[in-house]
C-alpha cells in the first residue's frame, strides 16, 4: 500500500524509541486495567485512571536524559514507569540489544521497583512511604539512577513553582537538567500556575510544563474552567513558548515533546505544553464523575482512544504487526499481575511509622525530641 | 571586635554562609541590587552574582515553591518576605508542601523563610503582624525568633545549616536599635535552645523578641521594688526549649508568658498549656499573658501604642503576679 512507505510521520520517530513507548504505555494502560478493577471491587479505596493520558506522559519523559527532573500529578504513571525502568530487563524478549540505552546501564532492577511502586499505591510497607502517603503522593530522588521524581501534594497547582524550583536549582548548578511538571487543566485556574509560569518566563528556566488537558477537571467542562480558546494562548502572556498538542497524534507529540525538551536544555527557557485528550475515565473511579459526561461525548472519547490509533498507525506504517501488539499487550499483563502479587504481599505499615520524624536529623530535630509532646498526646 | 546592628547581624549570616556553602542563595522581591527592603541584602549581589541572590516578580507562593523545588534538588534557599504579613500568601506552600515533605517521603527540605515582621513604628494593619504562631502549629517546622544581634547571627547560621525548613522571624524594630560587639569568626548559637537572661527568683517573665527587651526593661524596674524577675528567652519557639522553660518555672513558682503577637490562640497560650499540664505542683499563681490585644493593628501610632504589651503592662503584670 501507498501508505505504508517511510513517509509515514511514525517513520521519522527511531524505532527504539517506538518500541519502548510502545511498551511503556501497554504496561500503564495493563496498570489502570487492573487497578480499576481493585477499585470497582472495592479492594482499594481510589483509582485515579491515566487511561486516554499514554502518549502524552511517555513521549514526554522519553524526550528527557538522566538526571532530568519530573513532578507529577494524578495521571502520570505512564510517565513514572518511563523515567524509572529499564524495560530491557523486564520484558527481554521484546527488545533488542541496540535497545538498550546508557540510561538504562544506571537503573536498578526494574521488577522490585515496580513492586515497591505497587505496594506504594496500595499503601502498603514496601512503599516509597511505607504507607504515610497514598498513591503517587511521594518522590524519588535517585540521582545515581539517573532518576528524579517530586510527586505530588493534593492542592495540584502548588507543584507547578515547585517544578520551577527544580528547573532554577539546574541553572544555578549548571547541570542543563530539564524540569518536566504534568499537571491537569483545571489546576491551571489555581494562582500558583500564573506565580510559576511568570517566574518560569522572567528567569528563563528551563522547564516544559505539561498541561494534560482531558476535558474536565472532576465535573467541570473546559467552558467553565476557562474562557480562552487554548491554555497555551496564555504562553505568550508569560513570554514562554506555548504549544498545544493533539495527545492522540503520538508522532507530533513526540515532535513537540523532543522540540521543547531540546528548547529548556539549550536555555531557550520554558514552554507552556498543552496535550489535549480525551476523557475516558471520570476523576476518580467509581466517584460518579463519568456518569455527567453525556453518551454522545463519552463514545467520541473511546473512539478517540490514544493507545488504540497509535497502535493502528503503527499497524498502518508497516512498523508492528497484530503478534507484536498481541505480545507487548500480554507481556505487560503479566508484568503487572507479578506487581500486584507483590504489591498485595507487602504487610500492613509498622505503626511506629505514624510517630516518624518530622524533621531530618539535626539541630531541630534533636530538640524537637527533648520534647515531653508525644507524652502530652 | 566591631560592633554591628541586628540588621548588619543578619547580613553577616547570609555573607559567612553563602561564603561557606555554594548551594546557599537567597531570594525574595527587590533583594538584589536594591538590597531588600530593609537592606538585609546589601552588598550580596554584587559578590554573589544574580544566580545566587535573585530577585523574584511580586510572588511569594510561587517564590516558597520554587525555593522547595531547588531545595529538593539540593540548594539551600534563604527566602525573604519583604513583610511577614506577606507570607499569608504562601501559607499552603509551606504548610501543606514544605512542612509535610520530610514526614511524608523523608525528603530533607534545607529552606529558611526569613520574615521582617512586628509593630511598634505606625505601619498599620498589614505591615505589623507577629505570625509566629501560623507556623507553630504546624508540624515540620522550626520557628526561631531572635532579640539580639548575637543571637541574630548565631541563630539564622544555624537555620540555614540545619536540614529542615526554619521560619526566622526578625524584628523590623530591633533592625537598627538592637546592637552587639561581636568578635569575628563562626559565631553560631544552638537552635532549640533558650537563654535566661536575667536570673531572678520571684516571678519568671517568658518572651522573645522585641517584647524580651520590654520584659528587662520591666525587670529593672520592678528590681527598685525588691521583686526578682527571671527572663528567659526563648529564641526557638518551636520546637521548645522545655527543659529551660520548666526549670525557671520551677525556681520561681510564677510564670508570665510576653509576647506581641495577639492573645487569642497566640503561642503563648501553648507555653500556658504546658506549663499547666507539666509544671502544674510547682505553681503558686495563675500564668498570666501579656500581649498585643485582639484586633488588627491600627495605622496611627499612639492607637497601636495603646495596644502593645509595653514594658508598663509587663511591670503591672508581673507585680500583681509577686503578690501571690
Amino acid at each position: 500500500m501507498a501508505s505504508t512507505t517511510t513517509e509515514h510521520p511514525l517513520a521519522s520517530v527511531p524505532a527504539p524509541a517506538l518500541r519502548r513507548a510502545h511498551f511503556f504505555m501497554r504496561l500503564s494502560r495493563a496498570w489502570d486495567f487492573r487497578f480499576e478493577a481493585l477499585a470497582r471491587s472495592g479492594q482499594i479505596g481510589r483509582w485515579y485512571s491515566a487511561v486516554g493520558n499514554e502518549i502524552a506522559t511517555v513521549t514526554t519523559a522519553l524526550a528527557l536524559d538522566p538526571g532530568d527532573v519530573i513532578s507529577t500529578v494524578h495521571r502520570d504513571l505512564g510517565a513514572i514507569l518511563a523515567t524509572y525502568l529499564d524495560p530491557t530487563r523486564l520484558a527481554p524478549e521484546l527488545f533488542v540489544p541496540d535497545d538498550v540505552t546508557a540510561w538504562d546501564a544506571l537503573r536498578p532492577h526494574p521488577r522490585e521497583l515496580l513492586h515497591r511502586l505497587a505496594a506504594q499505591v496500595l499503601g502498603r510497607r514496601d512503599g516509597f512511604t511505607r504507607g504515610v502517603d497514598r498513591s503517587f503522593h511521594y518522590g524519588l530522588l535517585k540521582p545515581e539512577w539517573g532518576v528524579r521524581h517530586v510527586g505530588m501534594i493534593s492542592h495540584l497547582g502548588s507543584m507547578i513553582p515547585v517544578a520551577a524550583g527544580l528547573a532554577l536549582a539546574s541553572q544555578q548548578q549548571g547541570t542543563r537538567a530539564v524540569a518536566v511538571g504534568y499537571i491537569g487543566e483545571g489546576a491551571t485556574s489555581q494562582g500558583d500556575f500564573h506565580e510559576a509560569m511568570n517566574l518560569a518566563g522572567v528567569m528563563k528556566l528551563p522547564m516544559v510544563l505539561v498541561v494534560e488537558n482531558n476535558q474536565y477537571a472532576f465535573s467541570t467542562p473546559l467552558s467553565e474552567q476557562y474562557a480562552c480558546e487554548k491554555i497555551s494562548d496564555r504562553a505568550a502572556g508569560y513570554g514562554v513558548a506555548g504549544v498545544t498538542v493533539d495527545g492522540g497524534d503520538f508522532a507530533a507529540t513526540w515532535a513537540a515533546a523532543t522540540a521543547a525538551v531540546k528548547r529548556a536544555r539549550e536555555g531557550h527557557g520554558a514552554t507552556l505544553f498543552e496535550v489535549t485528550l480525551p476523557r475516558m475515565r471520570g476523576h476518580a473511579e467509581g466517584d460518579g464523575s463519568y456518569d455527567l459526561i453525556p453518551p454522545a461525548e463519552k463514545e467520541r472519547f473511546l473512539a478517540m482512544d490514544p493507545l488504540a490509533r497509535f497502535e493502528r498507525e503503527m499497524t498502518e506504517a508497516g512498523l508492528v504487526d497484530a503478534a507484536r501488539v498481541e505480545a507487548v499487550t500480554a507481556v505487560t499483563r503479566a508484568i503487572v499481575e507479578e506487581a500486584l502479587a507483590a504489591g498485595m504481599a507487602s504487610p500492613e505499615p509498622e505503626m511506629r511509622e505514624a510517630t516518624r520524624p518530622v524533621f531530618a536529623p539535626g539541630e531541630v530535630a534533636d530538640a524537637f525530641a527533648r520534647q515531653h509532646a508525644e507524652a502530652r498526646s | 571586635m566591631s560592633e554591628i546592628t541586628y540588621l548588619d547581624a543578619i547580613r553577616r549570616a547570609l555573607d559567612e554562609e553563602m561564603e561557606r556553602d555554594a548551594a546557599v542563595f537567597l531570594m525574595g522581591q527587590d533583594v538584589a541590587q536594591f538590597g531588600g527592603a530593609f537592606r538585609a541584602s546589601k552588598g550580596l549581589f554584587e559578590k554573589y552574582g544574580r544566580l545566587r541572590v535573585i530577585n523574584t516578580p511580586l510572588c511569594e507562593s510561587g517564590a516558597v515553591g520554587a525555593a522547595l523545588g531547588a531545595a529538593l534538588a539540593g540548594q539551600r534557599p534563604v527566602v525573604e518576605m519583604q513583610f511577614a504579613d506577606f507570607v499569608s500568601c504562601a501559607h499552603n506552600q509551606i504548610v501543606n508542601n514544605v512542612a509535610k515533605t520530610y514526614y511524608r517521603w523523608e525528603q530533607p527540605v534545607p529552606m529558611v523563610l526569613r520574615l521582617p515582621f512586628g509593630g511598634g513604628v505606625g505601619a498599620g494593619p498589614f505591615h505589623s503582624q507577629s505570625p509566629e504562631a501560623w507556623f507553630a502549629h504546624t508540624p515540620g517546622l522550626a520557628v526561631v525568633a531572635p532579640s539580639t544581634a548575637r543571637d541574630a547571627l548565631g541563630l539564622l547560621k544555624s537555620a540555614i545549616r540545619d536540614p529542615n525548613p526554619v521560619i526566622f522571624m526578625e524584628h523590623r524594630f530591633l533592625y537598627r536599635r538592637e546592637k552587639d560587639v561581636l568578635p569575628p569568626g563562626d559565631l553560631t548559637e544552638p537552635l532549640g535552645r533558650a537563654r535566661v537572661v536575667r536570673q531572678g527568683t520571684d516571678v519568671t517573665a517568658l518572651s522573645w523578641s522585641w517584647t524580651l527587651h520590654e520584659c528587662l526593661a520591666a525587670a529593672d524596674t520592678l528590681a527598685a521594688e525588691g521583686v526578682s524577675v527571671e527572663v528567659v528567652d526563648l529564641r526557638t519557639l518551636s520546637p521548645l526549649d522545655e527543659e529551660t522553660v520548666f526549670a525557671s518555672a520551677k525556681k520561681t513558682g510564677k510564670i508570665a508568658v510576653v509576647h506581641e503577637a495577639t492573645a487569642t490562640a497566640g503561642y503563648g497560650a501553648e507555653l500556658v498549656a504546658r506549663l499547666a499540664d507539666l509544671c502544674f505542683e510547682h505553681l503558686d499563681g495563675p500564668i498570666k499573658r501579656v500581649c498585643y490585644a485582639d484586633r488588627p493593628s491600627p495605622y496611627a501610632k499612639k492607637l497601636e501604642q495603646s495596644l502593645m504589651p509595653g514594658r508598663e503592662r509587663v511591670v503591672d503584670a508581673l507585680r500583681r503576679l509577686a503578690r501571690y
